[in-house]
């Protein structure tokens, strides 16, 4: 009853003209973003942040989390129009989405994955409406060592997915923990790395690694060969839904997409994309014709589509009650809160209601607009393809740019997300996952700030971690988790998951 | 040395070393607990130790050729244009104000797709959009001229 009470004071506050519009903008961004292959959901996330920053708190959050989940949506358009994914999380649409399309059914594909979409979301966000108070709850009860534990169990996770390599990994995320030790350091107020610089002394700024790392890097290997290409014309669409018989498989399928999208969420370093290979696979064995699949079956489009939206609500249950991100566009997502003034954790439930039920409400809304803006305007949606990257290169461009400067208004910004982006660039190229690095960045304040409390609280003596129960379990579990990677991957079986979701 | 990799595996061990330099000169324990210098040590302790891993194992197997990963005539032209192009901007904007630093780099942009007239135009509608955009309805301060600018 009280979740239902909170939910109401939610809408009330997502409801207003105001955040509506902003809900309205988020969404159409996420979703042009979605559409625009070579953009990914982080890049864009953190292309856009600037245009935040004049926002309230609630206002900039609904519209961040709007292209969040509205790029989930756009990237299925090109998936079964042109057989382009717009976002990794597509992918695997692509494999029945532009069968259907050939056959004349991208209409029906569409639909589906709409419909999909938007039960998906709905589930996840009933989901984390129901479960996120009572989590958020008992992880009041945790001290720094609790926390500590979950930071490096999250990293672990992370890393130990991750890449093609383990060592890649974790030089990464040393990496992201190195910048963040850049600046004055919280506890004894000490400059560090700092070079006499001043601009150094204040830190680097997240949005600057960011759009560096995501934005930057992933523009300069667009421009490598995308300069004068252009998309082909989308097919018409006609026809939104499935036939008759079609439609209690495909309802099934979105049923289990639902389900695992939104546990996947909760899982830290997963992605959206993995959530959609999962789904598939489950959708072609659990088939009576698994031969249909790859040559246009609607259940291959309904499953993935489902679990990579319900994978977005679920995601948000670990940021808004414990305060830790568990994919890179969460870590996104989670700057812009901090960059906001707003910290997620267990005390944001308690302490700004209004906010964190606001943006809940808000994903409800979101998710029907999509649904409605999708379904009759597919044709519209699959145009902007069109659009030449040449000229979409250089407004992406001035948008960092000009996004970056306005950080502190000066230049140092300006040069510190260039050198960031030639360093993802070559990352890239070598294939180290940038997930890490920007996690790490994230969450080293925390988890230095929550090591050396707990190393106060413990007089110095580490082992007092596998004393308390709760760190104890999830040191335990993040061991497991490190060990069973390392073994992996000295004997060549690692999984081969890349931070494909940027 | 043609492999790529080595050269970010140095880039690493390079920053760790540093890294382990500098938190030296900091203080690793306190009577208040641990120091400033504590946790940026272990971190480069363990950077340098894994970038020797990598640059152990990297010189062997995960070999990336240069001449293979790295783009070449045009596409290397494109992006020192759009790298010389962004620090055009910071030079010029401070002095000559936004409007000027952003059609400039904007028109280096576009050249390489448009004639040099369209590019001009784009240029100038480009950054007049985002000049309103982010000056007028978003309130945010960019660098002028003398005529405010």
């Amino acid at each position: 009853m009280e979740t239902f009470d909170y939910l109401l004071l939610g809408f009330s506050t997502a409801l207003t003209g105001a955040n509506l519009v902003y809900c309205l903008i988020g969404v159409t961004l996420g979703e042009i973003i979605g559409v625009l292959p070579g953009l990914g959901p982080v890049a864009g996330t953190a292309l856009l942040l600037p245009l935040t920053y004049s926002l309230e708190p609630v206002s900039a959050i609904i519209m961040l989390s709007g292209i969040y989940y509205g790029s989930m949506y756009g990237g299925t358009i090109t998936s079964v129009l042109i057989n382009t994914p717009g976002e990794s999380a597509s992918l695997i649409t692509c494999f029945d989405g532009y069968p259907l399309a050939k056959q004349g059914r991208a209409g029906a594909a569409l639909g589906i994955a709409s419909i999909g979409s938007f039960i998906g979301g709905i589930f996840s966000i009933l989901g984390l409406a129901l479960i996120g108070p009572t989590l958020a709850n008992q992880a009041l009860k945790f001290g720094p060592p609790e926390f500590f534990a979950l930071v490096f169990l999250g990293l672990s996770l992370l890393i130990g997915l991750m890449g093609k390599s383990l060592v890649k990994g974790l030089i990464g995320a040393l990496f992201g923990l190195a910048l963040s030790f850049v600046g004055l350091d919280i506890s004894s107020g000490v400059a560090r790395f700092a070079f006499g610089n001043t601009n150094l002394v204040s830190g680097f700024n997240f949005v600057t690694l960011a759009m560096g790392m995501f934005g930057m890097s992933e523009l300069l290997q667009n421009a490598e060969n995308k300069l004068v290409s252009n998309a082909e014309n989308p097919p018409k669409v006609k026809g939104l839904f499935p036939r008759r018989d079609e439609w209690i498989p495909c309802l099934k399928a979105c049923g289990r997409g639902s389900v695992l999208g939104f546990f996947l969420g909760l899982i830290p370093g997963t992605t959206a994309s993995i959530s959609t290979i999962l789904s598939y696979s489950l959708e072609k064995k659990l088939a009576k014709d698994p031969s249909r699949f790859g040559k246009g079956a609607l259940e291959g489009v309904a499953g993935p589509e489902t679990a990579n939206n319900a994978f977005c609500g679920g995601a948000l249950v670990p940021l808004l009650t414990l305060g830790i991100p568990t994919s890179p566009v969460i870590t996104i997502l989670l700057g812009a809160f901090i960059m906001h003034g707003v910290t997620p954790g267990p005390s944001l439930f308690q302490n700004d209601p209004k906010l964190v039920w606001g943006i809940i409400a808000s994903m409800f809304i979101g998710n029907a607009m999509l649904l409605i803006m999708n379904l009759p305007m597919a044709n519209l949606w699959a145009k902007i393809t069109l659009v030449p990257f040449r000229l979409l290169f250089p407004i992406i461009f001035v948008i960092m740019v000009v996004g970056t400067y306005s950080l502190n208004n000066n230049m140092f910004d300006v040069g510190a997300m260039i050198v960031f982006g030639l360093i993802g660039y070559f990352l890239k190229k070598t294939d180290f996952p940038l997930a890490p690095i920007i996690l790490t960045f994230v969450l080293g304040e925390l988890m230095e700030k929550t090591l050396i409390q707990s190393l106060v609280m413990f007089e110095g003596n580490l082992l007092l971690f596998f004393k308390r129960p709760i760190s104890a379990t999830i040191l335990v579990i993040a061991i497991v988790i490190i060990t069973w990677s390392v073994i992996t991957s000295l004997k060549n079986k690692r999984l081969n998951l890349e931070d494909s979701e940027i | 040395m043609k492999n790529l990799g080595v050269y970010v595996g140095y880039f690493f061990l390079l920053i760790g070393s540093v890294l382990f330099w500098e938190s030296k000169s900091m203080s690793y324990y306190s009577q208040y607990g641990p120091g400033p210098g504590m946790m940026p040590l272990w971190t480069s302790i363990f950077l340098i130790a894994f970038s020797l891993v990598y640059l152990l194992v990297n010189s062997k197997k995960d070999i990336y050729q240069i001449s293979e990963v790295l783009p070449k005539g045009k596409g290397l032209v494109n992006i020192l244009v759009s790298i010389g192009s962004c620090i055009l901007f910071m030079i010029v904007a401070p002095y000559a104000g936004f409007v000027i630093g952003c059609t400039l780099m904007l028109f280096l942009l576009l050249i390489r797709g448009y004639k040099w007239y369209w590019s001009l135009g784009l240029a100038l509608v480009i950054t007049i959009v985002v000049y309103v955009i982010f000056v007028i309805l978003l309130q945010v301060p960019l660098p002028v001229n003398d005529f405010g600018w």
